[in-house]
């Protein structure tokens, strides 16, 4: 049966999660993950998080899937080192240079390439399995028919993800935030944490959802106060379908939302996928759907205050 | 042996006709972008053969562009442009995707690979990992810094392009941005990213291409044009793809002389007709901020900043 992945943005969504319902949780190593440092953990965290999750048998995975600087290499194979002697051995990484170094240090570990990679066809997830990898997580926007061959051909696990944030562009080739407002912020052991970029530290501006004017060629206004098509999705209709195609993992994207909500989450997932796995034949998703729309509404309200306050944010100095 | 190499990136023919080629050493063809630009060379591949020959006969390297998105639907076609490249003679290939890239190494490597914008190489041992599967050159992602570049050329053993000046690429999409039908049946398609189109908010300019999101302001590198060269650097790229041809020529021929006053030693300075020409072309300003570790769209630099009427 396809595992239930969510979100660990702190201890206490760590163990959330997991009562929820979680079969495994992913934290971010802070400075390492594709979300700013309030939502990462330290490694006592991480560690005391891992022993949790052993302790309810289930899993912990740890990301370390910015895209750093060549420099900041060292760094990225002591925390691990550090994490592994500590029995942590499953993580999510992005550059496959990485994953290469990891694995060649640590052959037990278990690395699932992370969204960041952007795998969008069979040869993509070949290539990541040859860097190392064991499970690829799809992008956002793959068809069924690409999972479908990439479950038959490429043997590496699949991973889905049923809620998340994507961008308006593909997720992990977007430099748009940056581009805008980039600074440097260096932590105590060293870390740059580059905010104002997302590949690389985790905090993105999401400046593709503000309000744009369309500008022609003479400065003549083509379309007002326009929006870049970029939804945080929600995916119910699909979960049946998914958990047809045999997909490994499905994942709950959330580290920014609160611990109740992700909660709540976790709990309609984890309810959804069992009973359509409890009867298949006569699963129905219309009732699902209600109480989908309710939780999203909540999350709506959430993300809206978030990205007004981050786009606040990119407009200061520098 | 030249002392360096200045590349421009052109998607058709449309953009190759009225470009002077003469400041080049190499021309990048296609669009990574959309499988639809109109005579797309990565999708027109009847094209390939005669374009790759003359640029030859020039005296030019022929690149071959492929795209920067693939979907499993569209790596039948990235293996037929494969073989017309190699049959044409280009001397690489563009590469931005990791699935492309294997798709090349499996076909045996019969042309090398360039990792191009979208390839998001961040580090030496990324680019060790594309070396080894047929990578010889490497354009590190717009964000990373010149400090950088110098440790992915040394220890990750691969040649390092640097993007001196145009538009920077900031994002790819599936969609097109500018359509509101289906790519197919709608008639702005492949018109609309002919055309100049602008998204403003606040004090932030970007240029969309449809299923491209490119920098508002141009990056320009001319004032520190002797830096890179003391860092090693030795390949250039103008970025002319959806700009004109004179943009693509004028640009061309201030790099070229910039870069061969650099690469011959003695002082260096901007000339006042560089600076005249750069600015004219950039509408919404100049930017460097990326290679200096600033957000992309600030510039670096004591010459041709905003406001500098002196140069």
């Amino acid at each position: 049966m396809a595992e239930l992945l969510a979100s660990g943005g702190s201890l206490e969504m760590v163990r959330t999660a997991f009562e929820n319902g979680a079969d495994a949780v992913y934290v971010g190593a802070k400075g390492w993950s594709r979300r700013r440092a309030q939502y990462e953990m330290d490694d006592p965290g991480i560690v005391e998080a891992a022993r949790y999750a052993r302790s309810v048998g289930k899993i912990l995975r740890v990301a370390f899937n910015t895209l750093p600087a060549s420099a900041e290499v060292p760094l990225f194979l002591a925390r691990t080192d550090a994490l592994y002697a500590e029995g942590v051995r499953d993580f999510i990484l992005t550059d496959p240079g990485l994953m290469m170094a990891l694995k060649n240090r640590h052959p037990d570990t278990i690395l699932h390439a992370s969204v960041g990679c952007t795998i969008i066809n069979v040869q993509d997830a070949f290539f990541y399995k040859e860097a190392g990898a064991s499970q690829i997580v799809a992008e956002c926007r793959m068809g069924m028919e690409t999972m479908r061959k990439i479950r038959r051909e490429a043997g590496v696990g699949l991973e889905v993800l049923v809620h998340a944030t994507t961008c308006f562009t593909l997720l992990g080739r977007c430099t748009m935030s940056s581009y805008t407002k980039h600074e440097h912020r260096v932590d105590a052991a060293g870390k740059d944490h580059f905010p104002g970029s997302p590949n690389r530290g985790g905090l993105c501006y999401r400046i593709c959802l503000t309000e744009w004017d369309q500008v022609g060629a003479g400065g003549e206004v083509e379309a007002e106060g326009i929006t870049l098509p970029n939804p945080a999705f929600f995916l119910v209709d699909d979960i049946p379908d998914l958990i047809d195609l045999g997909v490994d993992t499905i994942k709950i994207q959330g580290r920014e939302y609160s611990v109740a909500l992700v909660g709540e989450m976790v709990r309609f997932y984890r309810e959804l996928i069992d009973a359509c796995v409890r009867d298949r034949s006569s699963f129905r998703i219309e009732p699902w759907k209600e109480r989908m729309a309710r939780i999203a509404a909540e999350r709506d309200a959430e993300r809206r205050e978030k990205t007004a306050g981050l786009i606040g944010e990119s407009l200061t100095s520098p | 042996m030249q002392p360096f190499e200045l590349i421009v990136s052109v998607a058709c023919p449309g953009e190759l006709s009225g470009t002077d080629l003469s400041p080049y050493d190499a021309v990048c063809l296609g669009s990574p972008y959309c499988r639809r630009v109109d005579g797309n060379y990565a999708e027109a591949l009847d094209l390939l053969a005669g374009t790759v020959t003359r640029l030859h006969g020039m005296g030019k390297k022929a690149y071959v562009s492929t795209p920067a998105t693939p979907r499993e639907a569209d790596l039948p076609h990235v293996g037929r442009l494969v073989d017309a490249a190699a049959a044409a003679g280009a001397d690489a290939l563009e590469i931005h995707n990791m699935g492309v890239l294997r798709i090349l190494r499996e076909k045996g490597g019969p042309v090398p690979a360039h990792m191009g914008a979208y390839a998001n190489v961040y580090t030496h041992l990324a680019a060790g990992v594309m070396r080894d599967a047929g990578a010889v050159r490497v354009r590190p992602n717009a964000e990373v810094a010149l400090e950088e570049m110098g440790t992915i050329a040394l220890e990750g053993r691969v040649e390092v392009e640097i993007l001196v000046h145009g538009k920077i690429p900031l994002g790819v999409a599936d969609g097109c941005f500018l359509l509101t039908e289906p790519e197919e049946t709608d008639p702005k398609c492949p018109k609309a990213c002919r055309e100049e189109h602008w998204l403003a908010s606040r004090d932030w300019v970007l240029k969309t291409v449809g299923k491209g999101v490119l920098s508002g302001r141009d990056m320009c590198m001319l004032e520190h044009l002797p830096r890179l060269a003391r860092g090693g650097f030795r390949v250039f790229r103008v970025e002319g793809l959806y700009e004109s041809a004179d943009y693509r020529s004028e640009i061309g021929a201030v790099y070229r002389e910039a870069l061969s006053s650099v690469f011959a030693g003695g002082e260096f300075r901007v000339e006042g007709r560089w600076g005249d020409v750069v600015r004219r072309h950039a509408p919404k300003g100049l930017c460097n901020g990326y290679y200096f570790g600033a957000a992309g769209r600030k510039y670096v630099g004591s010459v041709l900043q905003d406001g500098n009427s002196g140069v």
